[in-house]
Formats: C-alpha cells, sequence, structure tokens
C-alpha cells in the first residue's frame, strides 16, 4: 500500500505531517508514505507517477481535501498509468479535519487515514469496459415536443422513430388558435415542422401506433409497437416521452354542465375558425380562471390568446375573471397588456364567483376586489377554466416503467439531483406537456436537455461501464425479487441460469451505484465494490484504532 | 467522561450531506473533534449492521445524514433510511441503549448550518446521559 499525504501548500499548519507519517510507517502493509505539498498540481502528479511506476503497490491511499474536488482528477491519473483506479481511498483531511479547528487536530487526521487504509485493504478491482449502445432514439407522441425532439435530434445525426397514437401529426397545435407575441402562426409552424420531418431521412414516423410493451434497459431498449392490426418489436437505445396532456373541464368545478351556453377553449377555437358559420355574433364573452387550479400557467396563456382573438375576429366584449393572474411564462406579461390596450376587462375575485343561467344567457356574480362592489354580468358565452391533466393511461405506464409521478400525476416530479427532462431511468426523458404545465418556452428548455442527454449516452454508438461494479452473487441469490422491487433505475432483473435456478442479476449501464439493493438484500447477495458491507465496516472497525491494537 | 468514548459516527450521502460537511470546512465552522464521518453513495446504502459496529466500536452515538425528503438522487434512499433507522432504534433500546442515540437528518448540500447544529444536539445529548 502506497500512502500520499497532501499538505495543501504547506497551508494545513495544524497537521502534524511527520508524526503520521512515523506512526504509519510501521504498519506492515505500508510500502512508503509521501508528503507532498500539492498533489493536485502537476509536480504533484508527476510524484505519484513516479513512485506508481517504480514501487510495487497494489493499493493508493490519498490523504489531501475532499473526495468531492479531486477524485476524479486522481481516478483520471491513475487510468492514465493503467492502475486500476476503484483500487484507491482517500482521507478528507482538508475540509473535514484541518479546517474544522484552530488547534492540532493530527490525531483526527491519523484516524482519518487509519479508516481510508482500512477501507482499501478490502478494494478489489474494477475492470472498466465499453458495450455497445443502439443509436436510435424512440419519441413518443407526436405532438410540438416530440416533433422538435426528432428533429433536433436528426439534425445530430441520431436516427428517430415517431410513434403517434392519432393518425396525424401535430397533438395540442392543432387546437391553438394564435400565439400572440409570435409572429408565425400554430398552423405555419405545425406544417413546416410536418414537411422537415417528411423530408428527413434519418426521421420515421408511426402514425395510429401505440406502444404495448417495454422491455430492457437503456443502450437496448426493446419496445413492442403496435400500428393497425400488427404488433411488431423494435429495438432502441433510449426513448423521449412527449405524449403531452389534456384538458378537461372538470363538473365539480362547474356546477353547470359544459355545452350551450358553457364551452370549452376548444369549442371557441373552432367557433373563431369560422366565425360566419354563426347564427349570431355572441355580444359578450366572459372567461373564468383560477377556479379549479391556482398553478394554471397553461389556462392563462391560452386565455389571454383567445380573448385576443375574440376582440380581433368577433370584436365582442371581454371579461376575464380572475384571482392572480399569472405571467410567469416568457411574453405573458406583454400579451396581458396586449389584451388590456385592445379592451379587454380583468376582474379580480376573492371568493369564488356564482354562475348561473338566466334568460338563455349565463350570468356571472362576482365581487371585485378592486371595485369592492358586487359585479353581475351577463354574458351570451361562458369560456370554462379547463383543467390541464395527464394523458390517459400515464398511471399505468408510470408504475409499470417505475417512474415516479407528481401529486397532480404528471410524469418526473421534481428532482434536484435529475435534470429537468431525465428521469431516475437512465435513457428515459420526459419533456413538455407530460411534465406538467409547461409553456412553449419551458418545453423548449426541455427538449434541449432531453436531446443532450440522449445525444451524450448514445452519439458514440459505445458507452463505458464499470463491470460488475455491483453484482448479485448467484450462489447465494435466492431470487426473492427484493432488489427488483426498489432498485429506483430499473437497473435489476431477473434472468434465468442455464440450470432451473432463476437469480437476479445487475445491467452495468442502468446502474447508478447507490446501494440501496445492496443493504435490503436479505441474503446478503449483492457485492456493492467501494461500498460492500466489509469495506464500510472496516471504516468503522479503524476507529480509535492504534498500531499495537490492530 | 473520556472524549474518545464519545465519538459520534456520521454516515453521509455524498449528495449531499457530505458535501455539507465539506461546505462547513469551508467556511470555517468549528465542530468537534469527535465526529467521524463516513461517506457512502446515499443514505439508502447504510444497514442496520452498519450502525450496529459503531456503537460496538465505541460510539456513543451515530447519524444518518441524506439528502431533503423528496429529492434523492436515488428516489426513495432516504425514506427507505429512515425506516431502517427506526429498527436500528428498537434493536438498541432492547439492548438498553438510548434509541434517541441514531437518528435520521436530512440536508441539502449547503446547510452547513443544520450540520452542524445537529451534531451539537447529538452531543448534548450524549452529555446528558
Amino acid at each position: 500500500m502506497g500512502i500520499f499525504l497532501c499538505d495543501c501548500g504547506g497551508s494545513l499548519k495544524n497537521i502534524d505531517f511527520p508524526k503520521i507519517s512515523g506512526d504509519l510507517e510501521k504498519l506492515e502493509d505500508v510500502a512508503f508514505i509521501d508528503i507532498s505539498h500539492s498533489l493536485c498540481l502537476e509536480e504533484g502528479e508527476k510524484a505519484i507517477t513516479s513512485r506508481i511506476l517504480s514501487e510495487n503497490i497494489n493499493r493508493v491511499v490519498i490523504a489531501a481535501c475532499s473526495p468531492e474536488l479531486r477524485e476524479h482528477k486522481f481516478v483520471r491519473l491513475l487510468e492514465g498509468l493503467r492502475f486500476n483506479p476503484s483500487l484507491l481511498s482517500l482521507a478528507n483531511i482538508r475540509e473535514q479535519c484541518s479546517w474544522t479547528r484552530e488547534g492540532d487536530v493530527t490525531e483526527k487526521a491519523t484516524e482519518l487515514i487509519r479508516m481510508a487504509m482500512g477501507k482499501a485493504r478490502l478494494l478489489q478491482p474494477v475492470e472498466r469496459e465499453s458495450v455497445s449502445v443502439n443509436k436510435e432514439v424512440l419519441v413518443l407522441g407526436g405532438g410540438f415536443s416530440g416533433m422538435k425532439s426528432a428533429l433536433e435530434l436528426s439534425r445530430l445525426g441520431i436516427r428517430t422513430t415517431i410513434v403517434e397514437g392519432k393518425s396525424t401529426l401535430g397533438g395540442k397545435l392543432k387546437e391553438v388558435e394564435g400565439f400572440y407575441g409570435l409572429k408565425t402562426s400554430p398552423k405555419q409552424m405545425l406544417d413546416s415542422m410536418i414537411t422537415a420531418i417528411e423530408k428527413d431521412n434519418n426521421i420515421e414516423v408511426l402514425t395510429s401506433a401505440e406502444v404495448t410493451r417495454v422491455r430492457g434497459e437503456v443502450g437496448d431498449f426493446d419496445i413492442t409497437i403496435r400500428g393497425g392490426r400488427k404488433e411488431f418489436s423494435l429495438s432502441f437505445g433510449a426513448i423521449i416521452f412527449a405524449t403531452g396532456y389534456r384538458t378537461e373541464i372538470l363538473p365539480q368545478d362547474f356546477e353547470l354542465k359544459p355545452g350551450g351556453n358553457i364551452i370549452s377553449q376548444l369549442d371557441l377555437v373552432e367557433m373563431l375558425r369560422a366565425p360566419e358559420k354563426l347564427k349570431r355574433r355572441p355580444e359578450t364573452i366572459g372567461f373564468i380562471l383560477d377556479v379549479c387550479d391556482e398553478n394554471s400557467r397553461l389556462p392563462t396563456l391560452s386565455s389571454l390568446n383567445n380573448a385576443l382573438a375574440v376582440r380581433e375576429k368577433l370584436g365582442s366584449e371581454v371579461y376575464v375573471f380572475c384571482k392572480n393572474l399569472k405571467v410567469d411564462s416568457e411574453g405573458a406579461e406583454e400579451l396581458y397588456r396586449e389584451a388590456r390596450n385592445r379592451g379587454v376587462v380583468f376582474l379580480k375575485f376573492d371568493e369564488p364567483p356564482q354562475i348561473y343561467c338566466e334568460d338563455g344567457r349565463v350570468a356571472i356574480e362576482a365581487k371585485d376586489v378592486l371595485l369592492g362592489e358586487e359585479v353581475v354580468l351577463p354574458c351570451d358565452l361562458l369560456v370554462a377554466e379547463e383543467r390541464a391533466l395527464p394523458p390517459e393511461g400515464t398511471k399505468g405506464l408510470s408504475s409499470m416503467l417505475n417512474i415516479g409521478t407528481d401529486f397532480q400525476g404528471f410524469y418526473q416530479d421534481e428532482n434536484v439531483h435529475l435534470y429537468s427532462a431525465a428521469s431516475a431511468r437512465k435513457g428515459m426523458f420526459f419533456v413538455g406537456g407530460c411534465r406538467g404545465n409547461l409553456d412553449l418556452r419551458r418545453a423548449l428548455t426541455d427538449i434541449a436537455s432531453a436531446v443532450m442527454g440522449s445525444y451524450s449516452l448514445l452519439a458514440l454508438g459505445e458507452a463505458v461501464v464499470e463491470v460488475e461494479k455491483v453484482r448479485v452473487d448467484p450462489e447465494k441469490c435466492r431470487a426473492c425479487l427484493t432488489c427488483i422491487r426498489v432498485c429506483p433505475h430499473g437497473a435489476v432483473q431477473l434472468v434465468r441460469l442455464d440450470t432451473e435456478k432463476e437469480v437476479a442479476q445487475i445491467y452495468d449501464l442502468a446502474c447508478d451505484g447507490c446501494g440501496i439493493c445492496s443493504a435490503l438484500c436479505p441474503a446478503k447477495a449483492i457485492d456493492f465494490k467501494g461500498y460492500a458491507d466489509e469495506q464500510i465496516l472496516a471504516e468503522v472497525e479503524a476507529m480509535g484504532e492504534t498500531n499495537e491494537r490492530r | 467522561m473520556n472524549v474518545d468514548n464519545n465519538k459520534i459516527v456520521a454516515f453521509c450521502c455524498a449528495n449531499s450531506a457530505y458535501q455539507a460537511a465539506d461546505k462547513a470546512g469551508k467556511m470555517r465552522l468549528c465542530y468537534p473533534d469527535n465526529v467521524r464521518i463516513i461517506r457512502v453513495p446515499c443514505a439508502g446504502r447504510v444497514d442496520v449492521v452498519h450502525i450496529l459496529k459503531a456503537f460496538e466500536k465505541g460510539a456513543a452515538g451515530v447519524l444518518v445524514m441524506g439528502c431533503q425528503e423528496g429529492a434523492c438522487q436515488h428516489l426513495t434512499g432516504n425514506t427507505r433510511a429512515k425506516e431502517r433507522l427506526k429498527y436500528a432504534g428498537d434493536l438498541l433500546k432492547e439492548v438498553g441503549i438510548d434509541r434517541e442515540r441514531v437518528k435520521m437528518v436530512n440536508l441539502a448540500p449547503d446547510m452547513a448550518q443544520k450540520f452542524i447544529c445537529e451534531i451539537e444536539v447529538m452531543m448534548e445529548k450524549i452529555k446528558e446521559a
């Protein structure tokens, strides 16, 4: 075992390095102890290099700053020297020792190094290997997010297949009347995207198709797709979910059933597309917001857009009843100002308004907090607030894929450790509406990160894995399925050995190395190299150890 | 009481609590010398046997420090650790050790103050006995 001590340019004055070195040198398994001033700089690297090449050592202990800062650097250095970096153990004698106290901490530092040595003795080598991965990506859903992801990936030279449940591409883009503030209309946008996709050789489109089964792991997903009456299997390296959202007017939000005078946004859009078909031009139109959902980003945007479209095409009087108008999307504030300038009247309520029918019109009764007066407004049409809900089948799919959902049932709850679009399953990304109340701008951010994520996973056609870093011992495994149940990354599978026996097996590429399975396995059959039970116990045991007591 | 008998073992999740401990050092916040931090990839890696071993080796208290609830990179690691700690507490109670001596702490990587605060709380508890 070789030990390198670093005094960080002589700044760790409260540690007596010669004393530590003298103390530990006496141990049988220590080949040498080097004291350096700067292991992280070039001269330090040179010192490590020459020592490792000249001495015959099989474990390295480095006592320096936090592994969070420099571990990757030492790992890369050792890799270059053909010394297996998994045989490296680090002791944090700067952040967690020297800097925690003014006075002398030599004793604590020695103990930390002993703990690292205890662990190092039991470390086992982990080989690195590159495995081939499938470079194709499956995009589920042919709406804006799905099409955009496919186009972006195609630009990077990655082949994609779009699977869309409906007969045509477009999704929600078909149901929007206009984007005020954007020069292109949704129709233009949709048409240009569809033409680009048709021209693109890298993109294949399967419409009226659905995915019925997802198997396998990142790099090699085995997907069963049903299109028409046929069912077939395809292999993909990664999956981008862009399944969108659906909107609904829930009966518990509005006691009056929609239909007649109470209409949805989509009904209004259809009306606006063919205003000449209307028997009678509606004189007043009311919009209502914030009744069912405080977090109503999408309904707010579509109401503002549609209110402006009504003013432009029908010229009716428009009143928007809202509580706290949310303008957190980019351009929404401008949209709101534009609406006010064009004569849309906003009324702010505190208590939910009363809605009732009167003489074939809908009356809205609310107390306006700015006027401080009751307002009763009879309208010809009331556009009800819709809830954005996760698409049908989300619940089943999320439990099948072991993917979390948030409190509203959308995919991919907010998790600080995962990028906005990545999920706990490596190689599965969630973008756009299926992740919740996302406007176009946010969806674009999602798409960018999902495209980047899948590109970095697959672009080379191969990925480097640490082979059997976490390994199930087939002798000990009783196939109780605990690990398969608890693995947050879906990296464990049951495989049949050549005998009758079935055992769990961990897929290296999908494994994220959390060790939950290894802690929970009742048969203690899962060995986690680097954080194995014995290694953690050895660290604990080294506490308070002295040369004699070892 | 001898300081040596008062050791606290802190199993720290590399994604959060370990970084909080580093941050405490970077901020030059002083905390007792008797804390031994063991880095684990996730709080969910900590098993009952690790905790009991720490007590066997003379630790007076064990802290398992993981991410905030709902912010675990491995989704359920911290909640599983919490459940496991309850079980470890039951075992400790049976052998006559105060079950409060083992505690789950949820931290974010920047919560250096809370890291130290939790250690001090544990120290108080140990001194009381």
